[in-house]
């Protein structure tokens, strides 16, 4: 309703000024490595997070401001919040890269670049430039429960299959719609012609037959799946590694057209006041200890694969599929898209989700 | 009579908050909806007015369509709350005797958690292991629990009309308050029929309150979307929704600011229209 829009609106503007005025008020303390703000998600403020930083640089004061979505981060940056450091997803770079919003990365000052994986490498990379430091990544594809589907799922058409009607569930996010279609459809997303996106709204249209509702959080999607509602689901690997830890029958396809990864990753804004301190930043996130953390302890996949020796959880190494090194060629990286056609998307979505 | 400063005072603060949080975001919305696009920042003023999102949204074969299907719903939940609440509040006033206070806070105690707790409260029913199915299948009504209680508009309309029925409830409940006792004496001494004392007499001067009680639903129900999300499933989506997107997933504000104040102004003439046909303000005066 329009007021809870006027709400949204009021309070991103709120935001924007207690932000301004956040980073107005941060006085200059005379340390050895000065202070950094991060604009993050919640739960990777904590130090075990940042470990090599922390020892590096102790002085160094680091704030954290929080998003809640990588539309309501890139919001908050275009309405000036102003943090040093960014941490979206794919495939938003492009969108902050058009509008100057952040700089290139000197990867020659990172000590932990040549470990990094080459496809995280290359989904930070725009026209031959290094836009980001990739962190955390993890799988999209088709969860389902295997007492149900017992054949199994090899390809993103289950999502569609009328043999399952009433028990498919897909991600509400328009972009992950064009992702999945384009996959099926066997092109490229960022080159969709206007007939193959009409083709693509009918699709989703017809799916309406078989899916029982759009799912806008993973623990409404496992709750789903745990009481049988749901058998088939675009998910993520987290939803996998936590209801495989839970009992639940499930398995994670590894479909014909491949999965999807989507990667976390870690820029620095146009206007940062430390550009070495923060570039330190980032190669920390690279480092053996903060990448360990976030393995063990959240249960997400690293750029490095050099470190995944420590996890010992069976079902997380399943959930990752961290013992099967040809994965990641298989896997088909979220590629960056432009706000143009992240908005022919979502009006594609829209229209899907209002059709009766 | 607060004097001086203090009257100022207890006018300007309402006043003064009222054009912060709402003439002026309404005012920003208006500007954003013919910004061509978000980009160059939020505070850009570089850009030419334009009335293309304003174009979208007819052109859409779905959006407006899909207006007229939250209107339907808000109409039909309006209704069933109105005609629900309505025997609750003349109970309350006329037969609850000393017993009101308590069964008016009752009444008013799901107000004391989440609306979100609420409608999720209906998801556990309505679900397919949840209170209804479980009952059927223990009874041994039926032998597969039915999934079509949940996810689809009749849902909604249920979650909607419970979350709703209090807030209808009490302009009714406070209007047959007001409700002069002789007048209805009156009536029985004159040989009026309980029936036609009711008719003629206790309705007509409750009218106000439902009114007042089926607009207070109607409105925001048409551009409701949290319950649609929660219980509507697949086909369930409203036109709240569909702002919703636009804002959130889309970052596209300009289109979404457009739906928004296309609905703002189909409710309003809906409102006025009713407001004038029915005559609420004699209604009012005479009351």
């Amino acid at each position: 309703m329009s007021k809870h829009a006027l709400a949204f609106v009021a309070f991103a503007l709120m935001l924007a000024a207690c932000a301004g005025a956040a980073s107005t008020s941060t006085t200059a303390e005379t340390v050895t490595g000065g202070d950094l703000s991060v604009l993050e998600w919640a739960f990777y403020e904590v130090p075990e997070m940042w470990v090599e930083f922390g020892e590096e640089y102790p002085d160094s004061n680091v704030e954290f401001s929080f998003g809640a979505s990588d539309e309501d981060i890139y919001a908050k940056i275009l309405a000036g919040s102003g943090e040093d450091i960014i941490h979206l997803y794919t495939p938003y770079l492009q969108f902050y890269v058009d509008e100057g919003l952040i700089q290139p990365i000197d990867t020659s000052k990172l000590t932990n670049w040549d470990k990094v994986a080459e496809g995280f490498k290359e989904s930070c990379t725009i026209d031959g430039e290094v836009y980001c430091v990739p962190w955390d990544w993890g799988f999209s594809s088709i969860l389902y429960r295997t007492d149900m589907v017992p054949e199994g799922v090899d390809s993103w058409d289950a999502l569609f299959d009328p043999a399952y009607a009433g028990h498919v569930s897909m991600w509400d996010s328009g972009n992950a719609a064009v992702t999945v279609s384009s996959y099926i459809m066997g092109i490229d997303e960022r080159e969709i012609t206007e007939e193959q996106m009409a083709e693509i709204e009918q699709m989703w249209i017809d799916q309406k037959d078989v899916n029982l509702f759009y799912w806008t959080d993973e623990a409404e999607l496992e709750a789903a799946f745990t009481n049988g509602d749901v058998w088939v689901a675009y998910a993520w690997n987290g939803a996998y590694y936590r209801l495989l830890s839970a009992g639940v029958p499930v398995a994670y396809a590894d479909p014909a057209e491949g999965r999807n990864s989507w990667v976390g990753q870690y820029a620095i804004s146009a206007d940062a006041e430390s550009y070495d301190l923060a570039l330190a930043f980032l190669d920390g996130k690279l480092g053996e200890q903060t990448a360990t953390n976030l393995l063990v302890d959240y249960a997400y996949g690293h750029v490095v694969p050099d470190y995944y020796g420590v996890v010992e959880d069976t079902n997380l190494v399943e959930a990752l599929s961290l013992d099967d090194p040809g994965i990641l060629e298989r896997t088909n990286f979220t590629v960056p898209i432009t706000q143009e056609q992240l908005e022919a998307f979502v009006a594609m979505w829209a229209e899907v989700k209002a059709a009766g | 009579m607060i004097q001086g400063k203090g009257r100022w005072a207890s006018v300007m603060l309402p006043a003064l908050f009222l054009v912060a949080f709402l003439v002026l975001p309404l005012l920003l919305m208006g500007v954003m909806s013919v910004r061509p696009r978000l980009q160059g920042g939020i505070f850009n003023t570089d850009w030419t007015p334009t009335l293309d999102h304003y174009q979208t949204v007819f052109e859409s074969g779905s959006f407006l369509p899909l207006l007229g299907t939250s209107a339907r719903i808000a109409l039909l939940v309006g209704c069933l709350a109105t005609l629900l609440a309505y025997p609750l509040a003349y109970f309350l006033v006329f037969r609850a005797g000393r017993r009101a206070s308590v069964l008016l806070v009752l009444l008013i105690l799901p107000f004391w958690t989440s609306y979100l707790l609420r409608v999720i409260a209906w998801k556990i029913i309505l679900g397919s292991n949840g209170a209804i199915n479980s009952f059927l299948l223990y009874s041994g009504m039926i032998e597969e629990p039915s999934p079509l209680l949940l996810y689809n508009r009749s849902a909604v309309v249920v979650t909607l009309v419970y979350v709703w029925l209090p807030f209808v409830a009490l302009p009714i409940y406070a209007a047959l308050l007001r409700v002069d006792r002789s007048w209805l004496e009156a009536a029985g001494s004159l040989g009026a029929t309980r029936r036609q004392t009711f008719l003629k007499v206790t309705l007509p001067l409750s009218l106000p309150g439902v009114v007042a009680g089926f607009l207070m639903v109607f409105i925001p129900t048409v551009g409701e979307y949290v319950a649609p999300i929660l219980v509507g499933g697949t086909r369930g989506s409203m036109y709240g929704n569909i702002i919703e997107t636009f804002f959130g997933d889309g970052i596209n504000w300009p289109l979404g600011s457009a739906l928004a104040f296309i609905m703002l102004g189909c409710v309003l003439v809906v409102v006025v229209i009713a407001v004038k046909t029915l005559r609420v303000d004699r209604m009012l005066e005479e009351s």
